[in-house]
């Protein structure tokens, strides 16, 4: 500061000069900690990963670069099977809770009494942590004893084990996730219905548009940056959440609950095989990455974002 | 005044830092308030060695405690003693992540046999390599059969008589399943299926059927399509889906205990570990056997030893050993035992007069005890959790009618070999050329 104050004097051209460094300076200056965060957190783990992805390394032979991990993973079953059944649950869980979570919206959309009691009870899955919920869920699932089936036989259909037969171990995972987060989604959908104007509705209206054709012609078309946002968010969700599967069914049985989360934890933690666990980090991540851009490209294509 | 205070507390804290400090992971798998025990255990030792001071450090399952080891190990904190499953002390050996016992017990004036000859003889196997010690016993269980006198008087059996061999056990299977229209009201037989329990149990089974199931003296093999485990797993497939006494698919060990205490399980099978918490529990009268057997009396060992990593100061490492021997000295096993159900690995620990007197109140600790003679290794190898996962993902396939279990154990050893071939390759087929 003394010496900024000492150069009142001086010609203007160096001040000019001076002026256009420092905002420069001050300006890396600040960013430096939140950079030195990202580089130490984000970039340099990102870095390490793909290094230990191409680092080969055997029992007690010495480590040597290749790509012998993607080769080995291409070529895992287990792998192939975690990518199948993400893909289902992706499917299985992005589509119904976005359309619950639509209708939940459009049907609490108006504020009285009865709906922000039904909005609460519809978001507060949600609050529930996820490990939480899938405990929950344990008991509501056991074989005969539990809430589900205890209800279940009261209209004559008999014990059936959710979590323990792999025809039906995936869908009860999705089920639990719908439930979970179709709540959340619908929040994000509410605030969307807020910010369409009224007049646009009571115009059409006028014109005699009936209901479902205000739905599809006015409703819809505006939500679409949040429709695009929460497709991203669901998208993620798909992908990184895996608490319900290690309480619940630890990828089984016979791996038919196994997610690629999971698949890396097993081959990072139990079969300590860093270079695998790291191939499919990156092949996963790669693929997120690729898809979000493509999926948020194309749906912006078709967004009418007001102005 | 008040600071006056905290300046003396701290000097004296200070003082009291003289003491070595030391850490110890313990996992609790098994139900039960086991964390409050060693706890209180802890603080016991604590104010009995004022020159050592323990920090209990609860670690989660066994597989959490195993990766938490591993991690601080290559962190280069590693801590000074961990209650370590005991299949998984062949791969710290391995992995040269371990300290060898035997120059702690020679400086004690001991022999490494003579010291192994107060445990149990079941339990040296996985405590041990290659005639050394790695680890310490600390608590112990095996594969139980449990059985509900009710179901049994309703079925026509005799509770006094379990069933002993395989056929006795299917036929009272059988007989203990009861239906009602569509559904079943009581099975005849439950067991956990789930991972880690499915391999522990199978394993046994097919001990029973006349195998060994893994190399004992080597890590880089297992015998999934020997005859001996095809038997075995086709026994628990006729149990499903023959005498369809047992349900369909895998059954987590809360629905088997579940179903135990509400009656609707005739039998179970369970670690004896749970015997405190089923004693808790089961609000009818039951009764414990050994798990029947085919061709001979055999069940395979569980539980943990104490282990040393390597990495600590020797002065860290000499006060974790007087906690190791004062951790599995005759008392305080005793103690644990009565308290959790596991059976105390320290032999002596039968001849105190509390354990006498307990061991009578209790027939259902006898058995396990007794079952000890017949007691096996807990496959351990290269790769152990991947190794069982591979052939407990083939015993899920067969149980819920996917897999034949001669095609589940092929691809079971086909996939169990290709996880343990980089260890294989480097020892058994590195020969001289």
């Amino acid at each position: 500061m003394v010496a900024l104050t000492g150069t009142t004097e001086r010609p203007v051209i160096r001040t000019r000069v001076r002026g256009r460094v420092r905002p420069w300076l001050t300006a890396y200056a600040l960013l430096l900690p939140s950079a030195l965060f990202l580089f130490g957190f984000t970039y340099w783990p990102v870095v390490q990963v793909i290094r230990c992805s191409l680092t080969v390394r055997g029992f007690r032979g010495a480590a040597h670069w290749g790509l012998q991990n993607y080769a080995r993973l291409f070529n895992d079953r287990h792998f192939a099977t975690a990518v199948v059944n993400n893909l289902i649950y992706a499917a299985g869980t992005i589509i119904p809770s976005l359309v619950l979570a639509l209708l939940f919206a459009v049907a609490l959309k108006e504020t009285t009494r009865l709906t922000s009691v039904l909005r609460t009870l519809v978001a507060l899955p949600m609050l529930i942590p996820l490990v939480a919920a899938a405990s929950l869920f344990a008991f509501i699932f056991l074989p005969n004893a539990g809430l589900l089936d205890h209800y279940l036989a009261k209209i004559g259909i008999a014990e059936t084990n959710w979590l323990g037969d792999p025809s039906l171990a995936l869908g009860s995972i999705i089920a639990i996730t719908v439930w979970k987060n179709c709540g959340y989604y619908m929040l994000f959908f509410l605030a969307g219905l807020a910010g369409i104007p009224q007049d646009l509705l009571d115009a059409a209206k006028i014109d005699g548009a009936g209901p479902v054709q205000r739905f599809f012609r006015i409703t819809l078309p505006l939500l679409g940056p949040t429709l695009a946002f929460v497709l991203v968010i669901a998208t993620l969700n798909a992908l990184t959440q895996v608490d319900h599967i290690i309480v619940l069914t630890q990828g089984g049985p016979s791996d038919a609950t196994a997610m690629i989360l999971f698949y890396i934890y097993q081959q990072a933690h139990q079969n300590f095989d860093v270079g695998m666990a790291s191939a499919a980090t990156v092949v996963s991540v790669g693929f997120l990455f690729a898809l979000s851009i493509v999926s948020l490209r194309s749906l912006e294509r078709g967004i009418h974002y007001e102005t | 005044m008040r600071f006056q205070l905290a300046l003396a507390a701290c000097l004296l804290t200070g003082a009291a830092h003289a003491a070595t400090d030391i850490d110890l992971f313990f996992p609790v798998s098994v139900q039960g308030k086991l964390a409050n025990e060693m706890a209180r255990l802890v603080e016991v030792f604590n104010k009995d060695h004022p020159d050592i001071h323990v920090t209990p450090v609860y670690s989660g399952s066994y597989d959490d405690t195993n990766l938490k080891t591993h991690a601080a190990i290559q962190a280069g904190k590693p801590p000074a003693v961990v209650i370590m499953s005991a299949n998984f002390v062949r791969e710290y050996v391995i992995s040269d992540e371990i300290v060898q016992l035997d120059p702690l017990i020679e400086k004690d004036g001991m022999t490494e046999a003579a010291f192994m000859d107060q445990f149990w003889p079941a339990l040296r196997l996985n405590a041990t390599e290659d005639g050394h010690a790695y680890g310490v016993p600390f608590h112990n269980s095996t594969p139980l059969l449990y059985y509900s006198v009710d179901a049994f008087k309703d079925a026509g059996l005799d509770p006094d008589h379990a069933p002993v061999t395989w056929q006795e056990w299917i036929d009272a299977a059988t007989k203990l399943t009861k239906h009602e229209g569509s559904t079943t009201t009581r099975w005849g037989l439950m067991m956990p299926g789930t991972y880690d329990y499915c391999g522990w149990i199978t394993s046994g089974l097919a001990m029973s059927n006349g195998g060994e199931f893994y190399n004992t003296g080597y890590g880089g093999e297992v015998y999934y399509t020997q005859p001996s485990t095809i038997g075995a797993v086709r026994f628990l497939d006729n149990m499903v889906h023959k005498a369809k006494a047992m349900p369909e698919g895998v059954t987590d060990t809360n629905a088997v205990t579940t179903a135990f205490f509400q009656g609707r399980a005739g039998m179970m099978i369970l670690s004896t570990g749970s015997l405190s918490f089923v004693r808790d529990n089961m609000k009818t009268p039951y009764r414990t056997a050994f798990l029947p057997r085919s061709l001979v009396n055999a069940a395979p060992i569980g539980g943990a030893s104490l282990i040393l990593p390597k990495g600590n100061s020797p002065e860290r490492q000499a006060a974790a050993w007087v906690l190791i021997k004062w951790l599995t000295s005759p008392e305080i096993a005793g103690g644990w035992s009565r308290f959790t159900g596991y059976f105390a690995p320290r032999i002596a620990a039968y001849d105190l007069p509390e354990m006498k007197t307990f061991i009578t109140a209790h027939p259902d600790a006898k058995v396990a005890l007794d079952q000890l003679v017949y007691a096996r290794g807990w496959f351990s190898t290269y790769n152990v959790v991947g190794v069982r996962k591979a052939l407990e993902d083939g015993v899920q396939a067969v149980l819920s009618g996917r897999a034949t279990p001669e095609a589940a154990m092929a691809k079971a050893q086909q996939e169990a070999d290709a996880l343990m071939r980089p260890y294989v390759e480097q020892t058994a087929l590195k020969v001289p050329e």
